[in-house]
C-alpha cells in the first residue's frame, strides 16, 4: 500500500495525497475499516508540514471516504456512508473530459480510454 | 575478585568492541566504492584530489571522543573509583554515536559540491507507506512478559525482604538501584518511539529495496534496545539476590552475575555485528538518492536547536547540520526524562 508523490506534478501535495488514497479505496487496496497512518507520521514521512496532510484528510472526511476518530486515527469509511448527490460525483468526471476535449482528443478514443481505466479499477477492486 | 576488577574487565572489553567499531566507520566512506563518498555520488578524481582532505579529516573526527574520554579514564584510575568506569562507557558510547552522526553529516556536506551534477538533482517521484507504525506493531509481547515479570518478582522479593524489618534496612538503598533500572528500561521505550517515528520516504525507483533496507535498519536498532532493556531487567533481578547476600558471600554472587552478564554483552555484541553486516549488504542495493526537500530545511534549521511547531520531524537536516526542533512532543518527553534522571540520581543513596 504505497502512495507516491511526483514533484513534477501540477497539483498541491495535499490534493495528491488525498487523490492518491482514493485511488487505493477506488482499487480496493485500502477496504473498509483499514486504518490510515496519523497525520504526524505522514507528514513527517513526506518531510512537509502537519497541516499539508490535515487537509487531504479532511478533504476525505468531506467527501465521507474516510472517518476520523479523534485518539485513534483515521479508518476508511463504510461505501454506504458516501452521502453524495450524483451531480457532485459527476463533477471530477466532467472536468476530466473537458480536460481530454482541450487536449485535442477525439470522443470515440475518450470512450476507449475510459472504458480502458474503468476496467483496471474494477478488476482491482475485485 | 573485588567489584573494582569486574569494572576493569568490562572497560577492556568495550575497548575492543570499540576498535572494531572504529576499523568499521573508517572504511564506511567507501563501502559503495571508489565512485562513492558514503551515500554520495562523487567524481572519478575525488579522492585525488579535495576529496582526499575530506576524508581524511572524517577519520581524524572519528578520535574526538578518545580525547574526550581517555583523560576521563586516566582520572578515574588515578583517583580509585573504578567503578565510575561503567558511567564513563555509557557516556563514551552516546558520545561516539553522536559524534559519527554529526561527522558523516558533515562530511557528505562537504564532498556535495564535488558530486555528479546529475546525481545531486532530487528525485522527482517518491513513495510513501500507509501502514500506520505504531510501537505495538514492533512490539514483541513475549519480551515484554518476560521483562514485566522479572521485574515484578524482584520487586515483590524486595518488598518482602524490606518489610521483614523495615527498621533495619534503608529504603533508598533497598530501592533505589530497581528504580534506576526501570529508569532506564522506560528510557529505552522512549528511544523506541523515536526510532518507530523515524521518517521513511523512499523515491520511486527501487522502492523496495529502499525500503526493505529501511525498515530492517529500524528493526535492528529496536531490537538493540530490547537488549539493553533486558540487561536492565537482569539487573533488577539480580538486585534482591545481591542486597540480601551475607557480606562474605557477596564477592562469589556478584562473580556469578558478572559472568552471566559478560556472556550476555558477548553475545549481543556477536548478533550486532552479524546483523550489520546483512543490513550493510541490504543497504548497498538500494542506490541511494536525494529527496525533495518540500519544508525547506536548510533555510527554516539553521542552529543546532529551532522551533518549528509545523514541522512534524524530531530531527531537521539545516544547512549546518541536524537541528533539534523544540516544538516537537518527542523532545518535550526526552527533556523531561532528563530532569528525572537527574532527580532521581539526587534521590538514589549515595554509598552502600
Amino acid at each position: 500500500m504505497l502512495l507516491t508523490i511526483n514533484t513534477a506534478d501540477s497539483r498541491p501535495i495535499y490534493q495528491q495525497v488525498a487523490d492518491g488514497i482514493k485511488e487505493l479505496i477506488a482499487r480496493g487496496k485500502l477496504v473498509e475499516g483499514a486504518s490510515l497512518p496519523p497525520v504526524r507520521q505522514l507528514a513527517a514521512d513526506l518531510g512537509v508540514n502537519l497541516n499539508t496532510i490535515a487537509t487531504a484528510y479532511r478533504e476525505l472526511q468531506e467527501e465521507g471516504l474516510i472517518v476520523i476518530k479523534h485518539g485513534s486515527g483515521s479508518v476508511v469509511a463504510s461505501c454506504t456512508m458516501t452521502e453524495r448527490s450524483q451531480d457532485e460525483l459527476l463533477r471530477p468526471l466532467r472536468t476530466a473530459l473537458t480536460e481530454l476535449i482541450l487536449a485535442g482528443r477525439s470522443p470515440s478514443k475518450i470512450l476507449s480510454m475510459v472504458a480502458r481505466e474503468l476496467t483496471l479499477v474494477g478488476k482491482q477492486s475485485k | 575478585m573485588h567489584t573494582n576488577q569486574y569494572a576493569i574487565i568490562f572497560y577492556i572489553f568495550f575497548w575492543v568492541v570499540r576498535i572494531n567499531g572504529c576499523v568499521r566507520r573508517g572504511r564506511q566512506p567507501l563501502l559503495r566504492g571508489p565512485g562513492w563518498f558514503f551515500n554520495v555520488a562523487v567524481q572519478p578524481d575525488f579522492y585525488t584530489g579535495a576529496g582526499r582532505t575530506i576524508l581524511h579529516r572524517y577519520w581524524m573526527r572519528m578520535f574526538i571522543p578518545f580525547a574526550v574520554d581517555v583523560p576521563l579514564a586516566i582520572a578515574i584510575f588515578l583517583s580509585g573509583h573504578l567503578l565510575l568506569l561503567n558511567w564513563l562507557i555509557l557516556g563514551a558510547c552516546a558520545l561516539i554515536h553522536i559524534n559519527h552522526s554529526f561527522s558523516v553529516d558533515l562530511a557528505e556536506r562537504q564532498a556535495r559540491p564535488l558530486a555528479v551534477p546529475e546525481a545531486e538533482q532530487p528525485v522527482a517521484s517518491i513513495v510513501l507507506s500507509l501502514k500506520p507504525r505504531r510501537l505495538r506493531d514492533y512490539t514483541n509481547r513475549k519480551v515484554e512478559w518476560a521483562l514485566a515479570l522479572s521485574s515484578l518478582v524482584a520487586l515483590a522479593c524486595l518488598v518482602r525482604y524490606y518489610f521483614a524489618a523495615p527498621e533495619h534496612h534503608n529504603l533508598r538503598l533497598v530501592f533505589g538501584v530497581p528504580a534506576f533500572f526501570l529508569y532506564l528500561q522506560a528510557g529505552m521505550l522512549f528511544v523506541k518511539r523515536v526510532v518507530v517515528a523515524w521518517r521513511t520516504p523512499v523515491p520511486q525507483v527501487q522502492a523496495e529495496e529502499h525500503m526493505e533496507a529501511r525498515e530492517e535498519t529500524r528493526k535492528y536498532y529496536l531490537r538493540t534496545c530490547d537488549w539493553c532493556r533486558a540487561a536492565a531487567a537482569a539487573g533488577i533481578l539480580f538486585w534482591p539476590i545481591a542486597i540480601s547476600t551475607p557480606p562474605t558471600g557477596f564477592n562469589r554472587v556478584f562473580g556469578i552475575w558478572f559472568a552471566a552478564w559478560m556472556m550476555i554483552a558477548v553475545v549481543a555484541t556477536i548478533w550486532v555485528e552479524i546483523r550489520r553486516k546483512q543490513l550493510v549488504k541490504l543497504a548497498l542495493r538500494a542506490r541511494p538518492v536525494k529527496l525533495p526537500d518540500f519544508l525547506h530545511q536548510s533555510e527554516i534549521a539553521r542552529w543546532p536547536v529551532c522551533y518549528q511547531p509545523s514541522a512534524p520531524m524530531l530531527l531537521l537536516k539545516g544547512a549546518r547540520g541536524y537541528s533539534l526542533n523544540l516544538a516537537n512532543t518527542l523532545t518535550h518527553l526526552g527533556a523531561a526524562y532528563l530532569a528525572g534522571l537527574i532527580a532521581l540520581f539526587a534521590l538514589l543513596p549515595k554509598g552502600p
